[in-house]
C-alpha cells in the first residue's frame, strides 16, 4: 500500500498533531506515505470561479500521475474537493480541455488516473477492520466517543462515495475496533459549522455549539475526528467558553493509541 | 582626489546614510497595518520594543537571543534550511563585501592598525581584494540565478531603486578591477613610482628594471621589444629588490585584475594618456559614495531589517504576541523582505495565481499590497484595479503557513496578511461574502437591471456555470420543499436570528423562473454551508449545493462588475 | 489508479423506492451479496403509513376493513393483479420482515394484526391503511373509540404552514365535538416567518427544546385524554422524542402526518436505508442506469452507470424503477415504453384509450393499469411471451393490472411482490450457484 499522502492547507500549519499521527499509524499498518510537492486543493476557489477550483485540483491530481500513484488525504474538505474537481472534468469535455491547456502550461497533464482516497476508508476497506483489530494492544475499553463523519466525506455520495450517506457505519466501526463505544448522537451528520465561518459567524457558532450539546447529550467523552477543519473548529469554539466542554480526538490518535503507541508520537 | 573632495563626500553621503537609515527605522514604529495596529501609538510601541530589548541583554534571555544572533543572523539558518544555492550566494556577498570593506575601504583604519606593514599592493591583499570582489561576483550571480530559476511569469517585485542599487555594485565592483588592471599595466604608473623611489624615468637607465617588470609585472610598455633578454630581467631583479620589493608582490595572484592588465595591454598607450586611473578612481569612489548614501532607500535596507526581525522572533512569546511589538513587527517586515521569491514559490496557491494571472495571490506581492495599502498608495484613484486584484489575493489565501515557514528572514507572514485583510475589509475590500452581503439581493438585482449591457451572459460564461444556466434542470424541481427541511443552515438561522433571505427551494424556484440575478446577492446563496444535504435528497436528483457555490461564481463576476467598493454601501 | 472501479453481486435492484428497498433487504436477509441503484427520494413523499389493500373494486370505490378479506375478493375477481398472484402467508411474512427491519432501524410500528386502521391526515378526512407508526397509533385508537366522544386536543404550532389544527377540528367537528385545537409557538423559533416540519423534529431532539415544548402544551390539556401534533416528534429519535413527550404530559400523543415532503417520509427513508445498510447492502445513491447488457443466458448483467460510480456486475438484476415519476416508464405521444431495456410495456392500444373522459373517473383510467407483464416467478416477458432474460424481475409499482393509488396498495405491492420476487431470486440463484 502506497500514497501520494495530501496534507493540505490546515493540517501542517495548524493541526501538526494529526500528521504526526497518521504517520505514525499508517507506518505501522504497513501503509507507505510519498510526499509530493501538492498546492492547495482549490477548495476556496470554488467561490470564485469553478474553472479556477478545478484547475488548482487538477494539479495535484497530475502531480499524483506524474508519481504514479493515487492520493490519499487526511482532509475531508480537500478529499471533496478533488474529488469534485474529478467530477466535473468527466463530465464536462469543454472544461476538461480548458484544464489540460492551463496544466500543459505548466508542463503537467492529467489522464484520469488518479483515484483520490479518504483516510477513513482506506483505513476501513484497503487496510481492513481485521488487520486494525489484530494492531490494537491497548484497547480503549470504555471511552465514549462520538463519530464525526464531516461531510464531504459523505455527500453527496455519487461523488464521496466512502459510505451509505443516509446511514453510514464506517467510523463507527473503525471506532469500535479501537475498543471504545461509539454513541449514538442524533446531529452525527450534521455540518460543524467551519465552512460558514467567514460569512456568518454567529450562525456558525450557533451551529457548532448545538453539535456540542448534543454530542454531550448523548454520552460522548470525546468528538472523534477526521478533518482538520471539523477538528478545529469544536476546538475554537469551545475556547474560552465556559459551556460544558467535550475533548476532541483525532481518529488517528485514538488508534494510534490503541495500537499501544507513546502519547507523544501521535502529537498528544 | 584631493582629501577635502574626499572627506566631504563621505561624511556627505554618511549623513544621508544616517538620516536615511533613522527615517526608515522610524518607519516601524509608524506604519500601521492591521485593524489592531491602529489601537497602539507609535511611542508605546518603541517602548515595547525597548522594554524587550532590555530583558533581552539583562535577563535570561541573554543566551537566546546570542543563539538566534549566531544561528539566524550570522550563519542564516532559516535560508540555509530553505535554499542552499541562496545561502551559499547570500554568505559569499556578506563575507565578500564585509572583508572588503573593512581590508580595502577602511584600510587605512582597520587593516594598517593591525598589520603594520600592509601595502595594498603585497600580497595576499592583491589576491584577497580580487578574491572578495570575485567572491561577491559569483554571490549574486548565483542569488540571481536562483530568483532567474524561481522566475513565475509574473513581473519582478523589486522597484527600480534596487535596480539602480545593483548597477551601482556593479559600477564598483567593474571599476575596481579595472582601476588595479590599469594600475598595473599602467606604464605612467610605473614611471611615477620610479622617479619616486629611484629618482629617474629614464627609460634606457631603467631597461633592466623595465625588463622585469614588464614580464614578471606585467607592466604594458608600448616601446619594449619582444622577446625580452632573460639577462637583463635578472639585472633588474636587483634593482627591483631594493627599491619596489618591500612595496610590491608580483600581480599574477590577483587573479581577475592581472588578465585584465594584460588584456588592456594594447590600448594601454592610450588610456595613460587620456588619465583612466584617475577617472576609475573617481568613478569607484563615487558609486561607493552614492551607494553608501542610497543604501537605506533600498531593499538592502534589509541588511538592517532583516537581522532585527529575526532578533525579535527570539523575544518571548508574550512580547512578540503584543499588539504594539506585532504592529512593529509587520512594518519590519515591510523592509526585511528581500523580494528573494522563496514563499512565492512554496505558496499553495501558486498554481491559481498563475491561472487567474493575477500575481497579487503571491505572498511577495501581496507584501508590496500590504505596504501601499498601509501608506494608502493602493486606495488612491486610479488604482482600483490593483486594489480589487489585491483583495481577491488576499481572501484566496488559504493561510496554509508555507511562506511563513520559508521566509528566510523569518516574517510571520500569516500574521501579516491577516492583518492585511483587516485593513482591506476596513478600505471596503473585504471578502466576497461580505460585500455581497452587504447589499439586499434585490437592490443588487437592479443595479444590474440599471447596467443591463452587462447583464448579457456570453456563452462562455454559461458554458462555465452550466448548472445554474441548463432551465432542464430546474423544471425537474417539484418544490417540494426537502432540500429546505435538510438545510442545517435553514434550521439553525431561524433560531439564531441571523437568518437567511431565501430557502434552497426558493432559490431553485428564482432560477426555475429565469430570475437568476435575483439569488446571486441572497444570503441562502452566500450563507450556503455547502454541506450537501439538500444536494443528497433531493428526490429529483438535482445539484442543489454545487449550484449554490456556482452562482456565488457568477455573483463575483457579475456583481462585481457593478459594484462600487468606494461608496460605503 | 483504479479509477473505472467494477463492482459485483448476486443482485442488483434498480431504484431505491419502497420496492426497491424492501428488495434489497429481503434480498440481504437470504444471504445475497446486493447493490441497491439510485436514491431513495421517492420514500420522501410517503406518509409513513404502510397500506395494504384499502380499496376494492375501484370502480365501487369500496373500503376494506380487513384487508386480508379485500385480497381474497382481489383474487376472486382480478386473478392478474400483482397482489392477487401472491398467497397471504408470503405477504404477512413479507410486511412482519418489513416492519421488523424498521423497528430495529429505529421506527417502531404498532403490531400489524388483521385489521385496517383508520388515522387522521392533515386536512381532517379520516384514512384506513394497514401499518401504523407508534407515534401515530394513539390517533387510530381514539378514532376507533369516536362513538364514547373522548375529549382531545390538536395542538399546532404558528409558522408551520403546511398544518392546522383549527382546519382539522373544523373538518371533524360534527363527527367530534370533543376536539379542541391550539396554536403555540415553538420554542426557540419565536422571531421566524416560516417553520419547516423537518427543522422542529430536530430541534425537539434535544432536550431543552423538548421540555421546553411540553411545557407549553401541558396547560392546555384541560380533560383531553390524548393529544394530536403535526408528525415532527423527532428524526433519528422519534421514539424517544414521543415517549418523553407522553411522560411529560400524562396522556397518549399521536402525531398526524404534513403534507409530503413530511417527516413521517424522512423518518422511512433514514430507517430504510439504515436498514440495508446494516445488512451490507452496498448503495449507488444518484446513480442512474445508462445500459444494461446481459452475457448470455447463464452469464452476468452489467449495468454501466451515469457518473464516475463506475459499473455493476450482478448474477440477477431487480427492476424496482417505478412508473411515469420514478421514470421506470416513460410515455411518448404514441406509447409508453419501459425506460431502460424498451421491454413490452402492456398498454392500451393507442393513447386515446389511456384516459377515460372524465379525470375524475371513479373506475381510474387504463394508462395506470399498463404496466410490465411477468411470468410466474416475476420475471418481465418481451414480445413472445418468453422471459426477456432469465435473472430479469421486476417488482412494485411498474408493474401492470394494478392501480395502487385508487386502490390504496402502494406499500402492500411494493414489499409483497419485493418478497415473492426475492423468493424466485434465492431460489434460481441458489441453483446456478449449485450447478
Amino acid at each position: 500500500m502506497k500514497y501520494a499522502l495530501f496534507l493540505g492547507c490546515k493540517i501542517p500549519s495548524r493541526l501538526p498533531a494529526y500528521e504526526t499521527s497518521l504517520r505514525a499509524v499508517l507506518g505501522h499498518l504497513g501503509v507507505t506515505l510519498v510526499d509530493l510537492d501538492f498546492n492547495c486543493c482549490g477548495y476556496p476557489a470554488r467561490n470564485y470561479s469553478r474553472d479556477a477550483f478545478v484547475v488548482a485540483a487538477a494539479h495535484n491530481l497530475a502531480l499524483a500521475e506524474r508519481a504514479g500513484l493515487d492520493l490519499l488525504t487526511p482532509c475531508t474538505c480537500c478529499f471533496g474537493t478533488l474529488r469534485h474537481a474529478i467530477r466535473f472534468l468527466d463530465e464536462d469535455v469543454e472544461l476538461r480541455a480548458r484544464v489540460s491547456q492551463a496544466l500543459a502550461a505548466e508542463g503537467l497533464a492529467w489522464s484520469g488516473k488518479t483515484e483520490v482516497e479518504h483516510l477513513l476508508p482506506v483505513l476501513a476497506r484497503t487496510v481492513g477492520i481485521d488487520t486494525l483489530a489484530a494492531a490494537v494492544r491497548a484497547p480503549r475499553t470504555g471511552l465514549r466517543a462520538a463519530a464525526q463523519y464531516g461531510c464531504h466525506a459523505l455527500r453527496p455520495s455519487d461523488v464521496t462515495g466512502i459510505d451509505n450517506p443516509a446511514a453510514p457505519t464506517m467510523f463507527e466501526t473503525l471506532i469500535s475496533v479501537t475498543g471504545a463505544t461509539p454513541v449514538d448522537w442524533h446531529m452525527r451528520l450534521d455540518c460543524c459549522g467551519d465552512p460558514l465561518h467567514e460569512a456568518n459567524a454567529p450562525l456558525s457558532e450557533h451551529m457548532t455549539r448545538a453539535k456540542i450539546a448534543d454530542a454531550l447529550e448523548s454520552g460522548a467523552e470525546v468528538i472523534c475526528t477526521a478533518c482538520p477543519h471539523c477538528h478545529l473548529r469544536f476546538d475554537a469554539v469551545q475556547a474560552g467558553s465556559t459551556d460544558p466542554a467535550i475533548r476532541t480526538l483525532l481518529y488517528t490518535q485514538l488508534l494510534g493509541l490503541a495500537m499501544g503507541l507513546p502519547a507523544k508520537s501521535l502529537g498528544l | 582626489m584631493s582629501s577635502t573632495l574626499f572627506q566631504t563626500l563621505l561624511y556627505a553621503s554618511l549623513t544621508l546614510c544616517g538620516l536615511g537609515l533613522l527615517w526608515r527605522v522610524s518607519a516601524w514604529f509608524r506604519v500601521r497595518i492591521g485593524p489592531d495596529a491602529q489601537e497602539v501609538t507609535p511611542s508605546q510601541r518603541v517602548a515595547t520594543l525597548i522594554r524587550g530589548a532590555a530583558s533581552a541583554l539583562f535577563g535570561r534571555q541573554l543566551f537566546r537571543f546570542l543563539g538566534a544572533f549566531f544561528l539566524d543572523v550570522l550563519f542564516l539558518r532559516r535560508l540555509y534550511a530553505n535554499e542552499k544555492l541562496r545561502w551559499l550566494g547570500h554568505l559569499l556577498i556578506v563575507v565578500g563585501f564585509t572583508v572588503l570593506v573593512l581590508m580595502h575601504a577602511l584600510a587605512p583604519v582597520v587593516t594598517a592598525k593591525l598589520f603594520p606593514g600592509y601595502q595594498p599592493t603585497l600580497a595576499p591583499y592583491l589576491f584577497l581584494r580580487d578574491f572578495l570582489g570575485a567572491m561577491v561576483i559569483v554571490g549574486v550571480a548565483m542569488v540571481h540565478y536562483g530568483r532567474w530559476r524561481r522566475r513565475n511569469g509574473f513581473s519582478t517585485t523589486r522597484g527600480p531603486a534596487n535596480a539602480a542599487f545593483m548597477v551601482l555594485l556593479t559600477i564598483v565592483l567593474a571599476s575596481g578591477f579595472l582601476l588595479e588592471a590599469c594600475k598595473i599595466a599602467s606604464p605612467r604608473a610605473f614611471y611615477r613610482m620610479t622617479e619616486e623611489y629611484i629618482g629617474s624615468t629614464d627609460p634606457e637607465q631603467l631597461k633592466p628594471l623595465r625588463a622585469l617588470w614588464a614580464s614578471e609585472f606585467g607592466v604594458a610598455f608600448g616601446d619594449l621589444r619582444e622577446p625580452i633578454d632573460p639577462m637583463l630581467v635578472e639585472q633588474g631583479r636587483e634593482l627591483h629588490r631594493n627599491a619596489c620589493a618591500p612595496c610590491h608582490a608580483q600581480p599574477a595572484s590577483a587573479f581577475v585584475s592581472y588578465p585584465v592588465a594584460q588584456a588592456l595591454a594594447p590600448v594601454m598607450g592610450f588610456l595613460d594618456r587620456s588619465g583612466a586611473d584617475a577617472w576609475l578612481l573617481y568613478l569607484h569612489l563615487f558609486a561607493c559614495f552614492i551607494g553608501l548614501a542610497s543604501l537605506p532607500f533600498t531593499g538592502f535596507f534589509h541588511v538592517l531589517a532583516a537581522p532585527v526581525g529575526l532578533l525579535l522572533n527570539a523575544a518571548p512569546q508574550n512580547l512578540v504576541l503584543s499588539a504594539s511589538n506585532r504592529a512593529s513587527q509587520r512594518a519590519l517586515a515591510l523592509d526585511a523582505c528581500v523580494r528573494c521569491g522563496i514563499c512565492d514559490v512554496r505558496c499553495s496557491v501558486a498554481p491559481l495565481s498563475r491561472y487567474l494571472g493575477n500575481p497579487g495571490l503571491l505572498p511577495s506581492h501581496k507584501l508590496i499590497a500590504t505596504g501601499a495599502l498601509a501608506n494608502g498608495q493602493l486606495l488612491r484613484t486610479g488604482h482600483e484595479y490593483d486594489a480589487l486584484r489585491a483583495a481577491d489575493g488576499a481572501f484566496l489565501c488559504t493561510d496554509c503557513g508555507r511562506c511563513t515557514s520559508a521566509c528566510p528572514v523569518g516574517l510571520d507572514l500569516e500574521d501579516l496578511w491577516d492583518a492585511e485583510r483587516g485593513d482591506l475589509a476596513a478600505a471596503g475590500l473585504a471578502r466576497p461574502a461580505q460585500w455581497v452581503q452587504a447589499r439586499p439581493a434585490f437592490t443588487w438585482a437592479e443595479s444590474l437591471e440599471i447596467d443591463s449591457a452587462k447583464r448579457v451572459i456570453s456563452d462562455a460564461d454559461v458554458s462555465r456555470v452550466p448548472l445554474s444556466a441548463d432551465r432542464s434542470v430546474f423544471s425537474r424541481c417539484v418544490q417540494c420543499q426537502t432540500c429546505t427541511n435538510v438545510c442545517p443552515v435553514v434550521a439553525h438561522s431561524i433560531d439564531s436570528g441571523h437568518g437567511v433571505d431565501l430557502t434552497p427551494q426558493k432559490v431553485m424556484n428564482l432560477l426555475r423562473l429565469g430570475l437568476r440575478d435575483l439569488t446571486l446577492g441572497s444570503r441562502m446563496v452566500w450563507d450556503c454551508a455547502s454541506c450537501y444535504q439538500c444536494q443528497e435528497s433531493c428526490p429529483e436528483g438535482i445539484r442543489v449545493a454545487d449550484i449554490m457555490l456556482e452562482l456565488r461564481g457568477l455573483a463575483v463576476q457579475r456583481l462585481g462588475s457593478v459594484r462600487s467598493w468606494r461608496q460605503p454601501s | 489508479m483504479t479509477r473505472a472501479k467494477q463492482d459485483s453481486c448476486d443482485v442488483a435492484i434498480i431504484g431505491a423506492g419502497m420496492a426497491g428497498m424492501a428488495a434489497a433487504l429481503f434480498a440481504a436477509e437470504r444471504g445475497l451479496s446486493c447493490i441497491l441503484v439510485g436514491n431513495g427520494g421517492s420514500l420522501l413523499f410517503a406518509s409513513g403509513l404502510l397500506d395494504l389493500l384499502g380499496v376494492h373494486p375501484v370502480a365501487e370505490r369500496r373500503r376494506w376493513r380487513l384487508p386480508y378479506d379485500a385480497l381474497v375478493a382481489l383474487a376472486r375477481e382480478e386473478p392478474l393483479h400483482p397482489l392477487a398472484r401472491i398467497n397471504a402467508v408470503s405477504i404477512r411474512s413479507a410486511f412482519q420482515s418489513f416492519v421488523a427491519a424498521l423497528g430495529a432501524a429505529g421506527l417502531r410500528y404498532a403490531p400489524l394484526g388483521e385489521r385496517n386502521r383508520n388515522v387522521l391526515t392533515s386536512i381532517g378526512t379520516i384514512k384506513a391503511t394497514h401499518g401504523v407508526p407508534i407515534s401515530m397509533i394513539a390517533g387510530a385508537d381514539l378514532l376507533d373509540a369516536l362513538d364514547a366522544r373522548p375529549s382531545c386536543l390538536l395542538v399546532d404550532f404558528r409558522g408551520l404552514r403546511e398544518f392546522s389544527a383549527a382546519q382539522i377540528a373544523a373538518t371533524l367537528g360534527d363527527r367530534w365535538p370533543r376536539l379542541r385545537h391550539q396554536r403555540i409557538e415553538f420554542p426557540g423559533y419565536e422571531a421566524a416567518a416560516e417553520l419547516y416540519a423537518a427543522h422542529l423534529a430536530r430541534a425537539l431532539e434535544t432536550g431543552k427544546t423538548r421540555e421546553r415544548t411540553i411545557a407549553l402544551v401541558k396547560p392546555l390539556l384541560g380533560d383531553a385524554r390524548a393529544v394530536g401534533l403535526p408528525a415532527v416528534l423527532g428524526l433519528a429519535r422519534a421514539g424517544e422524542v414521543h415517549a418523553a413527550f407522553e411522560a411529560g404530559l400524562g396522556v397518549p400523543v399521536f402525531e398526524i402526518p404534513t403534507m409530503p415532503t413530511s417527516v413521517p417520509g424522512l423518518r422511512l427513508l433514514a430507517a430504510l436505508e439504515a436498514a440495508v445498510s446494516a445488512r451490507g447492502v452496498r448503495r449507488r445513491h444518484h446513480a442512474t442506469v445508462r445500459a444494461l447488457a446481459f452475457d448470455g443466458e447463464g452469464g452476468t448483467a452489467t449495468l454501466a452507470l451515469d457518473g464516475a460510480a463506475g459499473g455493476v456486475r450482478a448474477r440477477a438484476v431487480v427492476l424496482a424503477t417505478g412508473r411515469f415519476t420514478g421514470r421506470g416508464l416513460t410515455a411518448d405521444r404514441r406509447q409508453i415504453r419501459e425506460s431502460i431495456l424498451g421491454i413490452p410495456v402492456h398498454q392500451p392500444g393507442s393513447r386515446e384509450f389511456w384516459h377515460q373522459r372524465d379525470f375524475l373517473d371513479a373506475s381510474g383510467h387504463a394508462i395506470n393499469r399498463a404496466g410490465l407483464l411477468v411470468d410466474e416467478a416475476w420475471r418481465p416477458l418481451d414480445a413472445g411471451g418468453e422471459p426477456f432474460w432469465p435473472r430479469l424481475y421486476a417488482v412494485g409499482s411498474i408493474l401492470a393490472h394494478q392501480d395502487w393509488m385508487r386502490e390504496k396498495c402502494g406499500s402492500g405491492l411494493a414489499i409483497s411482490t419485493a418478497w415473492a420476487a426475492m423468493q424466485h431470486v434465492a431460489r434460481q440463484l441458489r441453483g446456478t450457484a449449485a450447478g
